[in-house]
């Protein structure tokens, strides 16, 4: 685990690492909010995973995808596509209109997985105000980034797990949501 | 209190010429009191399935209506359903959903109960200070009249209710045809069920499974993406009709009970049953041709009250707990056929988990309908015309449907694609009713 010490610069390596992943979060977070769609999924690899695991009990979610079952669970970048085109295809309700979100999403702890990927834990509350109803929610989470460096020294997100606290929904809950 | 004047006012019923429901039944608490006393705490209400409970000493817990049960398998393997409360000063006793223990102990003072119900400790009692009136008093929880078909469970709140076989009525075939896709007879729901609550009434739930033709209008969205998966080859395999034809249809039975079913002639959006054709072939030469022929066409199905089971390119199991007039929750699972391949699983539930609930691409979109129309009730428009499609429509051709089954419906009807007929949901409220009226005599 890299951790903040003082002065050499191994630290000011971890310091910036701590800096990419801060950022990263918030430019999702950022992206989701103002409906920024692209931006949003150009913030992902291809063969991402998405992935918000269904609670097996009041203490642990599911960890084996294919034995019990995900509230969301994506493979590509391509399925997070799909969920964008359904919104802004004209044809589904939950989308007329949008609500709208603010992400609040801690900083990040960090812990380096190999030289080109590291994980950040942090915690998001999002608030979801739907304008028709005048109703407010707020989906409380704890995120599980992996974020992966490429060849050309951008990060993207390789895997986003989330694990949503306040599992009751409301009628929709979609990835802007969470 | 609800009059028999008011409860016979609420629907307008001419069997072949029309059909109609008053709009406070959505809306109207006084009536959904009625409902919660006379329907859901009135008559057989689906709870669970045996699979939950796998070994003595397991149990969960649940509501019927709005009373707190738990329901427990005792130490010799017997179910059994209790009211969760105790009988000291009628503390929840039980605050965890499922689990296994062999006592069950309230928190206030320490009173027990064991995995049959029994009390097993009255704190202090030893002590003196309690009277001969007191040793009289039954400790034990109050026991729920409980049954079980083939592994699904139902209670009923009302000791007054018929045998359950004769309840569900022929609708049991379309739980057997769930129950034996599995080599062993057992279905489970997969861990990880969800919950969700939508402002609106339960019984825009209860229509939305028997309605064909919502389709089409509100799920483009999720064809669309079905589409471009179809192309990626993710489908599995196509579900072939043997019969050839596009045909589906609608039965009732007594008590409220409906399903609706559908035939392709070919449907691209393959199965878990066929997902494995050696599977499907397991299954084909266990249960005949004519009913694997059944488990492959499309049905949803209503059990009256409180479960609603879809099994098309994926199989969810539901229920709902009313909370008001304009509030619903809904608990719902992938139903799981036990000894299924993986492969099938897998594609199960990935099919699930991209359809239905609130975080599905097809469910929340019924669920702003359920939500929209709620809303609209409020208008004092006069009684809506919904329930009209398919009245009046020639029952003979649906006759050869119930033959190959074997079944004798109250109401049946068929015919080709698109007749999205609504007569199924006539049958869940003349049930409604009838319960209504009972209730009130009661």
């Amino acid at each position: 685990m890299s951790q903040l010490k003082s002065g050499n610069s191994q630290d000011r390596e971890s310091f910036e690492l701590f800096a990419v992943a801060q950022n990263l979060l918030l430019r999702e977070a950022s992206a989701l909010d103002t409906q920024q769609w692209d931006e949003w999924l150009a913030l992902y690899t291809e063969d991402a995973i998405f992935w918000l695991p269904a609670w097996l009990d009041e203490y642990q979610t599911t960890s084996n995808v294919d034995q019990s079952m995900s509230y969301m669970y994506h493979e590509s970048r391509l399925e997070l596509s799909e969920r964008v085109a359904r919104i802004t295809s004209n044809k589904s309700a939950t989308a007329m209109p949008l609500p709208r979100t603010m992400h609040l999403v801690s900083a990040p702890f960090i812990a380096m997985l190999d030289n080109n990927e590291m994980m950040a834990r942090s915690n998001s509350a999002v608030h979801v105000y739907d304008t028709r109803a005048m109703r407010h929610h707020i989906t409380a989470s704890r995120y599980e980034h992996i974020l992966k460096r490429n060849a050309n020294e951008t990060w993207q997100i390789k895997s986003k797990k989330i694990i949503l606290i306040n599992d009751c929904m409301p009628s929709v809950i979609d990835f802007y949501a969470v | 209190m609800l009059q028999d004047n008011e409860i016979s006012s609420l629907i307008e019923d001419q069997p072949g010429h029309h059909f109609s429901v008053d709009r406070r039944a959505f809306t109207d608490e006084k009536i959904f009191e009625a409902e919660m006393k006379s329907v859901f705490e009135g008559t057989w209400n689906f709870i669970g399935l045996e699979t939950q409970l796998p070994e003595p000493h397991s149990f969960f817990t649940t509501y019927v209506g709005r009373q707190p049960i738990i329901v427990m398998r005792d130490a010799d393997g017997k179910i059994g359903c209790y009211l969760n409360s105790c009988r000291h000063r009628g503390m929840l006793v039980c605050l965890f959903k499922q689990g296994n223990r062999k006592l069950h102990v309230c928190r206030y003072h320490n009173w027990a109960y064991d995995s049959g119900g029994r009390n097993r400790n009255v704190t202090f009692a030893n002590e003196g200070a309690y009277g001969s009136e007191f040793a009289k008093q039954d400790h034990d929880l109050v026991s729920v009249r409980f049954d079980s078909y083939r592994g699904m469970m139902f209670a009923s709140l009302n000791p007054d209710v018929p045998d359950l076989r004769y309840y569900l009525g022929d609708a049991k075939v379309f739980l057997d045809l769930l129950i034996d896709q599995s080599p062993i007879g057992q279905l489970e729901l997969i861990p990880g069920g969800a919950t969700y609550v939508f402002e609106g009434n339960w019984k825009l739930q209860f229509e939305n499974g028997l309605d064909v033709h919502h389709f089409q209008a509100v799920h483009t969205s999720y064809t669309d993406i079905m589409a471009g998966r179809l192309q990626r080859g993710l489908l599995g395999n196509p579900v072939i009709e043997d019969d050839g034809s596009d045909v589906q249809g609608v039965f009732t039975f007594q008590h409220g009970h409906a399903v609706y079913w559908q035939a392709f002639a070919r449907h691209p959006w393959g199965k878990p049953i066929n997902y494995d054709m050696e599977f499907l072939e397991s299954v084909r030469a266990r249960v005949g041709r004519e009913r694997a022929k059944w488990m492959l066409r499309s049905r949803n199905l209503t059990i009256f009250p409180n479960l609603q089971i879809v099994d098309v390119q994926t199989t969810q199991l539901r229920t709902w707990r009313p909370l008001s007039a304009g509030r619903t929750e809904m608990k719902a699972h992938c139903l799981g056929v036990v000894g299924e391949p993986s492969g099938a699983r897998r594609y199960r539930m990935r099919a699930y988990e991209h359809f239905f609930d609130a975080t599905g691409l097809a469910t929340s979109d019924d669920n702003m309908m359920y939500e929209l129309s709620q809303a609209g009730y409020a208008a004092e428009a006069g009684r809506t015309q919904g329930y009209q499609r398919g009245i009046g429509l020639d029952s003979r051709s649906a006759e050869i449907y119930a033959r190959e089954l074997g079944i004798a419906p109250v109401a049946s009807m068929a015919g080709p694609a698109r007749t999205d007929s609504e007569t199924g949901m006539h049958a869940g409220y003349r049930e409604w009713q009838r319960l209504l009226s009972a209730g009130a005599k009661r």
